[in-house]
């Protein structure tokens, strides 16, 4: 169904979608009179509302309250939340508790970016962008690869059965609570766990020279992707004693050259971290403040390598540099998004290995906390970036008020300059759809951007593209 | 006695307004007295997590979910998996778009063994779901007891089918 409207200056056709369940992701392109590139950039609907959930709710609610808002990262909102209470309580939790933590989040991370980049990046990776678009997605993937997609989902599983073995369910977890873990580990769900993370190591040293290749062999197919479409850029991640880390730790940003201009406690988030409405999106774009000046910047995987180029285990540093020889640090070539899932899913499985192995993780499990009032913040490094909740809570634990920031709105702009690069490279007179909606897609999966909180038995998002020309409609593409 | 396994899914965010209807639904079939062999599950999200529910047991699979197929809202429809639109032609560009019917096709793909012998989606037709906090709008809340009583129409039907196969 389309509707067309009119007015003096300039036409545009709007196409509604046909099921608007799962989101509507929309896309422009906007050329000048001459037919170069003005601006592109993606429009996402994002689900609003968070306040009017959280206000008036009992603040130890919010760890098990926030895992639900979205489905695809409960834990990373699970962490967030434990650390913005704890922060409140002016307590720390234990170094058992803090470990249990990180172990429940390593198996989300291996989960995430399994899925993320086998399951929507693979078509990409294994097919290139010129395939034919009848086999070009997950379900052609799969039947090409049978083997190595079977390894690709077996080990997305493992991530997700630590994750519940250690938060207590499937869907949300909620064994992370203000003060801690509220069980302590005993023999057999050790046992259960540290199986599961053999398997993840094994799988994982299988996986990993099959992604490398296929990155080096899209590198050969589209040479552009390395030359031309990168996108330097701020970097922000969290940094514990001069590693990445995930669950604690400063926020760090790094500038296009990789030199740090700011660390600081996430309390302090919102003296750099600038929201503002922009005026094609319903969601609020952050920029980075630094000296007055605002910075477009990056979050998720490869902005934490960009900001800290020191993981705490050897195989994923090794990884690393690896990818940092290849891509130059700090890197900053989109398809490297890819590169660097996998080095943080090495990482995860190497790093849930140690944690299983660390007599400390043996210890108290929690302490009692009490809420005096005042500000909660915490944070959490998603799988595609950095994760604030930020909530007002009074004497009698009851929240006030609360902000959130997810990882998709930081990375907008940087989304929107990879579309445009995209749209320089495939798109510019050449008047080819196909090849046009593939390039674009595939910038945007690099950053597999959060669309909506509610996902569905029917997907997949419509997509569409408007091109215009002097301010004109010269073409709408939908997929 | 022999019984039929079946597994009914229900997906759903239950804190966005329409999107909650699958998690609704599904805490009434737990109180419901569902056929012996069904197993009831629920998943905040569909997708690729279905999988992991199979185990090479079921006749029938159930997924239920809010849908928007332009009926009515609150309409409750039951549909085979293979007669399911495919809106995003088996592309996605974000994690949060991967359906039902491509999940099916890698589960026939790489598990034909675990797959059940037939898949079903009942949805109920929502008309809000971007906004978090709030309730069903009044049209789907009050199609919930419908589609309870489609799910057990399909689990009881099943039963019949395979006491007819028994006999």
């Amino acid at each position: 169904m389309s509707a067309h409207t009119e007015n003096s200056n300039s036409r545009t056709i709007r196409i509604d979608p046909v099921t608007r369940i799962e989101g509507h992701a929309k896309v422009f392109v906007n050329l000048k009179e001459d037919g170069s590139l003005d601006n592109a950039g993606l429009v996402v609907n994002e689900l609003r509302g968070f306040e009017k959930i959280l206000v008036g709710m009992e603040a130890n609610r919010m760890p098990h309250i926030t895992a639900r808002i979205c489905g695809v990262c409960p834990t990373a909102h699970h962490i967030a939340a434990s650390n913005a209470l704890d922060h409140a309580c002016g307590i720390v939790a234990p170094p058992a508790a803090m470990l249990l933590r990180e172990l429940m989040y390593m198996g989300h991370i291996i989960h995430s970016h399994a899925l993320s980049l086998f399951v929507l990046q693979g078509p990409d990776l294994v097919l290139g962008l010129d395939a034919d678009p009848a086999i070009r997605n997950v379900v052609g993937i799969v039947q090409a690869n049978p083997e190595v997609a079977k390894k690709a989902l077996r080990i997305r599983t493992i991530g997700q059965r630590i994750n519940e073995v250690v938060g207590g369910r499937g869907t949300h977890p909620v064994t992370s609570v203000a003060g801690g873990i509220t069980f302590v580990l005993d023999s057999e769900k050790r046992g259960i766990l540290q199986s599961l993370v053999d398997e993840g190591m094994v799988l994982a040293r299988e996986l990993a020279p099959v992604v490398k290749q296929l990155v080096m062999t899209m590198i050969e197919k589209h040479p552009a992707m390395f030359s031309d479409w990168v996108a330097p850029s701020w970097g922000v991640g969290t940094v514990l004693d001069n590693r990445i880390s995930l669950i604690e730790g400063k926020i760090r940003a790094v500038d296009e050259n990789g030199v740090v201009k700011a660390e600081f406690p996430v309390q302090d988030y919102d003296q750099y971290l600038v929201e503002s409405v922009v005026d094609f999106s319903y969601m609020k774009r952050v920029s980075f403040r630094h000296e007055g000046v605002m910075h477009d910047y990056r979050v998720g995987p490869l902005a934490r390598m960009n900001a800290m180029r020191q993981f705490n285990t050897e195989w994923a540093n090794r990884e690393m540099e690896e990818m940092f020889k290849l891509g130059g640090y700090p890197c900053h070539i989109t398809l490297f998004q890819a590169y660097a899932k996998l080095v943080e899913l090495i990482w995860a499985v190497e790093r849930a290995d140690d944690i299983l192995r660390d007599p400390a993780i043996n210890g108290e499990t929690r302490v009692p906390v009490k809420f005096q009032g005042g500000r909660a913040v915490g944070h959490s490094e998603a799988p595609r970036g950095t994760l604030i909740h930020d909530y007002e809570i009074d004497e009698d634990g009851i929240v006030r008020a609360a902000n959130l920031i997810v990882a998709t709105q930081q990375n907008q702009a940087i989304i929107n300059r990879s579309i445009e690069q995209a749209a320089v490279s495939h798109v510019l007179q050449r008047p080819d759809d196909q090849r046009l909606l593939n390039a674009v897609e595939f910038s945007i999966r690099c950053y597999d951007p959060c669309l909506s909180c509610a996902t569905h038995a029917v997907g997949a998002m419509p997509l569409d593209i408007t091109i215009t020309r002097g301010g004109e409609t010269v073409r709408t593409i939908r997929r | 006695m022999k019984v039929p396994h079946a597994l009914v899914v229900c997906i759903g965010n239950e804190l966005v307004a329409d999107d909650a209807v699958g998690h609704a639904v599904y805490q009434q079939l737990r109180h419901a007295g569902l056929p012996e062999g069904t197993r009831l599950e629920y998943c905040g999200v569909g997708g690729i997590a279905l999988l992991e529910f199979l185990d090479g047991q079921d006749r029938l699979m159930i997924v239920v979910d809010a849908v928007q197929f332009g009926d009515p809202p609150g309409t409750v429809t039951s549909r085979s998996w293979d007669q399911l639109p495919c809106p995003g032609a088996g592309c996605s560009i974000s994690a949060h778009g991967i359906g039902l019917k491509d999940t099916i096709a890698i589960g026939q793909t790489l598990y034909p063994e675990r797959m059940p012998h037939q898949t079903r989606l009942v949805g109920v037709e929502g008309c809000c779901f971007d906004a978090l906090g709030d309730p069903m709008t009044p049209a789907v809340a009050a199609a919930i007891p419908a589609a309870v009583a489609i799910v057990i129409s399909e689990l009881n039907k099943l039963t019949a089918t395979f006491s007819g196969e028994l006999q």
